[in-house]
């Protein structure tokens, strides 16, 4: 393999790369720090008011204050996604292991089952959710059928929102959370019970060490998505409360404010970044352990 | 070079259907051209038509900003025609010589959002307000307070997901002038806003049909002619006529700058105006037509059409400045935030 040919045939890649990746965040970036135009779109320029505007607005007086609503609704969004992978994390990890116990056959089947959604649009399957939390739908109609009190409103609070991310997420976290305990030698779980381990035991020192590549591959499947959801907040939470995706939306549209939406996308593609670097760093040190 | 950039960014993906001959790209609200009509048009012409819809003037306004949005006739309201017009997003058509113009009601022509009609020819007008679920709700709908100031219908109203509509009707209510620019006036319309949001179940422009038809909610912030088209299905509703007045709106057909379909758009357009397509029309979309229709025909009148013949002021919505924008802006992510 000489050297040129190990450079051209990387081309096609970072070139790839370079214009579906880079070029359009460093266009989001310049329009983040563009002069905003008066009826929307904008002007290239340099101007960091938008950055301002996170954290200072003019408040009802003129006087330029220190606002926390934006970093509200940024905490809020962490908080909720972090909320949707912890419930896919303890929803997942049965719902592979299972899998994992079954014959060959079966495990394909039940695979194939976990993927199936993902063949239905993503509105149609988030629409189906207003169906079952709506009034007088099928979770109320299930519950007083085993005597429970005449309840509603399910739909349109935040416990609607995360049902909906925990749904639409939860495939990309039973996938590689799979692959992770498939590979699990039974050997170990008894060789755990041979060392007078119990159950808990078994799974607290071997599976989910284990399992733990996976868990971690998944929960970042899951809660990047989560940041930037839009469908779920909209459509399950009733709107009532913006989102990093619904108050990036409103800005592009109502609001006619591009350069702030670029923005807050901005501080979201940062966040992600933050997390991605945080599981490279721990994936670096725990290979050097391994060492 | 801008829209080239554009057109790539992630958060904007546009269609970019070939420019062939032959076809018409429309974008248009939903469900808001009658579908027999297109086909007419279609074997008429042998023209091929592509509709796509949205749900509010904000997105058609964003689309058209992305550039190369690929659409050859779009139709959004008055005020927002003045703002595509002014920000050279409209493509000049001389929408004054065509005949769909002669067949314009005259209150409609020379007003001040197309004042030499160039670029649009009106296709439906009507009010934005409220309906309620009579099976659920069986008060007065006579004023915005039954809305804005709920007291039986607390926790069983939705309003739309935009401000546009809503922040108007709260200003009609308030008898503050649309689109001032005046801080404290606007302090008013959040502080209204805002304790009413407890009341409010959700801030949403989908399936409304279905939520209030089915008295998910009793109460509704929507257009006239839907509720007129919800209620003859069946379904137990009414359009309010509150005293304080109507929020108005007029869609026109407008082309888009470099549409590449524009002559299509023409004959669409002219199609559309005939007095027997524009009846067909009415009958299909149920809000007033701004073009003469043959009345022996239409299906909605005075005595079964209530809603589109309101007896009480109807203020159509500006233009409003940047600055008066803004404050729109800040009273609804302040009440959203």
């Amino acid at each position: 393999m000489s050297r040129t040919f190990r450079f051209w045939g990387l081309v096609p890649a970072w070139a790839l790369m370079l214009l579906t990746l880079i070029v359009p965040i460093l266009i989001v970036a310049g329009v983040s720090v563009a002069e905003r135009g008066a009826y929307g779109g904008f002007d290239w320029g340099f101007d960091i008011t938008s950055y301002r505007q996170i954290l200072f607005t003019e408040g009802w007086t003129d006087e330029l204050e220190f606002d926390p609503k934006y970093l509200a609704i940024i905490a809020r969004t962490l908080i909720f996604a972090g909320a949707a992978t912890a419930i896919c994390v303890l929803l997942a990890l049965p719902v592979a292991y299972y899998i994992a116990q079954q014959s060959a056959r079966l495990k394909i089947v039940l695979l194939y089952l976990v993927t199936l959604p993902f063949w239905v649009s993503m509105i149609v399957r988030v629409y189906a959710w207003l169906i079952i939390l709506g009034n007088d739908g099928l979770l109320e109609r299930v519950y007083r059928l085993f005597g429970g009190a005449d309840i509603s409103g399910f739909l349109f609070t935040p416990g609607a929102m995360i049902t909906g991310m925990v749904y639409s997420y939860i495939p990309l976290m039973i996938l590689p959370v799979y692959a992770s305990v498939e590979k699990i030698d039974p050997a170990l779980i008894e060789a755990s019970h041979d060392l007078y381990g119990g159950r808990w035991t078994a799974l607290r020192r071997v599976i989910l060490p284990l399992a733990a590549p996976g868990l971690t591959a998944g929960s970042i499947l899951v809660f990047v998505p989560s940041l930037g959801t839009v469908l779920e907040p909209m459509l399950l939470g009733g709107g009532k409360q913006l989102m990093m995706g619904t108050l990036i939306q409103t800005q592009f549209g109502g609001a006619r404010n591009w350069p702030f939406g670029a923005a807050i996308a901005m501080v979201l593609l940062t966040l992600v970044v933050i997390v991605l670097l945080l599981n490279a760093r721990r994936a670096t040190r725990q290979a050097e352990v391994a060492l | 070079m801008k829209k080239l950039l554009l057109a790539t960014t992630l958060i904007l993906p546009v269609a970019l259907p070939a420019a062939a001959e032959g076809e018409l790209n429309i974008y248009a609200w939903a469900d808001s051209i009658s579908p027999e009509l297109i086909a007419k048009f279609s074997e008429e012409t042998g023209i091929e038509v592509n509709v796509d819809s949205f749900s509010s003037n904000e997105d058609a306004l964003t689309k058209l900003q992305a550039g190369s949005s690929g659409y050859d006739l779009v139709t959004p309201s008055q005020h927002f025609v003045k703002i595509m017009a002014d920000e050279g997003l409209l493509e000049d058509i001389d929408a004054y010589e065509l005949d769909a113009y002669d067949q314009l009601d005259e209150r409609w022509q020379g007003q001040w959002w197309d004042p030499e009609n160039d670029y649009s020819i009106p296709l439906a007008y009507g009010t934005a307000g409220f309906s309620v679920n009579r099976d659920k709700y069986d008060g007065p709908v006579d004023s915005w307070s039954v809305l804005f100031e709920p007291t039986d219908l607390a926790g069983s109203i939705a309003l739309l997901s935009y401000p546009d509509e809503v922040v108007s009707a709260a200003q009609l209510y308030l008898g503050v002038e649309y689109c001032t620019e005046d801080k404290a006036e606007m302090k008013k319309v959040y502080d209204l806003l805002m304790a009413q949001k407890p009341a409010v179940v959700a801030y949403t422009s989908d399936n409304i049909e279905n939520r209030l038809g089915s008295g998910e909610v009793a109460a509704h912030f929507w257009w006239d002619g839907n509720t007129l088209r919800l209620r003859n299905s069946g379904a137990h509703v009414e359009y309010a006529m509150p005293k304080e007045g109507l929020v108005g709106w007029l869609d026109s057909f407008v082309v888009p700058a470099g549409a590449a379909n524009i002559d299509n758009a023409k004959a669409f357009i002219e199609f559309m105006s005939t007095v027997e397509n524009a009846t067909e029309q009415y009958n299909y979309y149920a809000h007033s037509a701004p073009v003469e229709i043959d009345e022996s025909k239409a299906l909605y009148t005075k005595e079964n059409a209530p809603e589109l013949f309101p007896d009480v002021p109807v203020v159509f919505a500006q233009a409003c400045s940047p600055a008066a924008q803004d404050l729109v802006t800040k009273v609804w992510t302040d009440l959203l935030q």
